[in-house]
């Protein structure tokens, strides 16, 4: 049997991966999946690129920017499969939470409110000479620092001179929190959760009321794997087909919590990974949020990798980097999504019906034919 | 030869960084510095103003060097990782070490290789003094649980010493199986009838 070699990193959105090996459904498919679990999404791409993967779990702008070279490498990577929309929360320090409060004369209400409560304590701070408010995000490229920076425009803030980001491993955050290294960040479960549960921190936005489906973790293969092996990655694409349903079913939950909270997986208690699974979280000492949506990782919308969505993410990504667009670079940005890849494999023919494949709830709509007036927008 | 190149080490392995460090020094890198406090790590590094950062890859900090790609204005000088990517086979090899490296712009590839070879040499040996720690720990809790379980045969079964050794080694044999395991079964169902 052909085994494939998958890096991932500790996080609840592994899951197709981790059950597709736990429940068998590779092994059905004739392959034999080894997972090698990472400490950073640095190793994560120089293992996948350097051929020590044959695949792995990745933040979908990564994939995108190691196929441009906008980062620190440029190999180019296909993504045939997309893993989870949405699951991570932004979650603020007490300190910066109760000046909200403050200025507000109540807890806010919406993430508008949030936002715009936020933009006066900034203006107040700003006013007092106070330095500015950082962000901590968990990479340079990921959907965190995008949910993050479509939040602040809501409440009127610009993300590119109001605030300041910095890449915080997920691990660190609480500390970093709690020191006030930062005083509010953008990460998935359990690290909300913990921030919480120890009074560092509130939750105030959940990632799927910014967007219905902005991609978020992916597989990630070499391009020219992906053209050597098509018998693999079919066979691939077809275990972690079943697994997504598997994974999304409400019944099978209790289990797939107990799956991944294993020491050599995610290593935390099972009821910490449910909550997460459910949406149903606290958000601060005594209020708790339920949201269906919270996190999913079914459905042909998240799956099958639309290259619209890539376009949207080379958008996004060029916008935070202060880039012009390239015409050309938007288009190597849509051929790394492969959903000719996932059709193959799993027999779709169905083409995406949505017009739009983002569902950003907020701000301009996305028309993944028109990326410069969609920045034009943002930058208004 | 001394080298001037600054070199900044970021590791929580207190053992291992020593083992780099001296290493360094020995091929005349005389400004060789070492981080162990990764709090406000971005700040320490602009402070510091390395020419090369070496980092183990079990670090999940390696996500924080990555924002030196985008922020150019956090540090004085451009960085860019290690060696060309067509170099793969060295950057395969410091990987498989467990190590990674930045370099500034400018820096001569054939010096900063020299660097990069040396700490993978001393990340492997590291690596192989773990390992010979690890087994020599098994080693002694082996025996340790051999000696035991013959003397519970001696006394279970009225035998000498090398007959009870015998009893074992023949199991083991029959079974396939370690000697020790063999013993470390011995031991439990001794726990469990007492």
């Amino acid at each position: 049997m052909k085994t494939v070699k998958v890096g991932f990193i500790p996080l609840i959105d592994a899951a197709i991966p981790i059950a597709a090996v736990e429940c068998g459904f590779a092994e059905r498919e004739g392959i034999q999946i080894e997972l090698v679990r990472e400490t950073s999404w640095a190793n994560i791409r120089d293992k996948l690129i350097h051929d020590l993967f044959d695949a792995s779990h990745m933040l979908a702008p990564l994939a995108v920017t190691t196929s441009l070279g906008l980062g620190n490498a440029r190999v180019p990577l296909a993504v045939p499969f997309g893993l989870n929309a949405n699951g991570n929360c932004i979650t603020l320090s007490a300190r910066l939470y109760r000046a909200m409060e403050e200025v507000l004369g109540h807890p806010p209400l919406d993430v508008r409110q949030s936002a715009q409560a936020l933009k006066r304590v900034i203006d107040k701070r700003k006013a007092s000479g106070e330095p500015p408010i950082t962000f901590g995000v968990v990479f340079p490229f990921s959907v965190h620092a995008i949910i993050v920076r479509h939040w602040l425009r809501l409440g009127g803030i610009d993300p590119h001179n109001d605030v300041q980001f910095l890449v915080v491993p997920p691990p660190f955050m609480v500390a970093n929190l709690s020191e006030g290294v930062i005083e509010g960040c953008c990460v998935g479960e359990p690290w909300n959760s913990r921030a919480v549960e120890s009074g560092v921190g509130s939750i105030v936005v959940f990632g799927a009321e910014i967007s219905r489906c902005a991609p978020d973790k992916v597989l990630a293969l070499r391009d020219e794997m992906a053209a050597k092996e098509p018998e693999m990655v079919d066979r691939l694409l077809r275990a972690y087909r079943t697994a997504a349903r598997w994974c999304q079913n409400r019944e099978n939950h209790a289990n797939l919590a107990h799956m991944l909270a294993q020491p050599q997986y995610i290593n935390v208690a099972p009821k910490t990974v449910l909550n997460a699974l459910s949406g149903m979280l606290a958000v601060n000492r005594t209020e708790g949020r339920s949201m269906p949506d919270f996190l999913r990782f079914e459905g042909d919308e998240i799956n099958r990798p639309d290259p619209r969505k890539a376009r949207w993410l080379y958008a996004e990504i060029a916008n935070g980097l202060r880039q012009n667009l390239n015409t050309s670079q938007a288009e190597a940005a849509a051929c790394v999504f492969r959903p000719d890849l996932f059709d193959t494999a799993t027999g779709n023919n169905a083409l995406p019906e949505s017009q739009d494949p983002i569902g950003l709830k907020f701000g301009p709509a996305f028309d993944s034919n028109n990326l410069q007036g969609y920045i034009d927008a943002l930058r208004g | 030869m001394t080298d001037q190149a600054s070199i900044l080490i970021i590791d929580e392995n207190h053992v291992r960084a020593a083992i780099i460090q001296e290493g360094l020094r020995e091929a005349g890198h005389v400004h060789v510095r070492w981080l162990n406090e990764t709090a406000n790590l971005l700040k320490h590094i602009v402070d510091i103003d390395p020419d090369i950062i070496v980092i183990d890859l079990e670090s999940p900090n390696r996500d924080v060097l990555e924002q030196m790609f985008q922020v150019s204005r956090l540090v004085r000088r451009p960085i860019a990782m290690f060696v060309d990517q067509s170099d793969s086979a060295s950057i395969r090899d410091a990987m498989l070490a467990g190590v990674s490296a930045y370099v500034v712009d400018g820096l001569k590839k054939e010096r900063v290789k020299h660097i990069l070879d040396m700490c993978v040499q001393r990340f492997q040996v590291f690596s192989r003094l773990e390992e010979e720690l690890h087994e020599a720990k098994t080693a002694l809790a082996d025996r340790k649980v051999i000696e035991r379980a013959k003397g519970i045969l001696m006394t279970a079964k009225s035998l000498s010493e090398q007959d009870a050794y015998a009893m074992m080694r023949k199991a083991a044999m029959d079974q396939k199986r370690r000697l020790a395991e063999i013993a470390r079964a011995i031991v439990m169902a001794e726990g469990m009838l007492k």
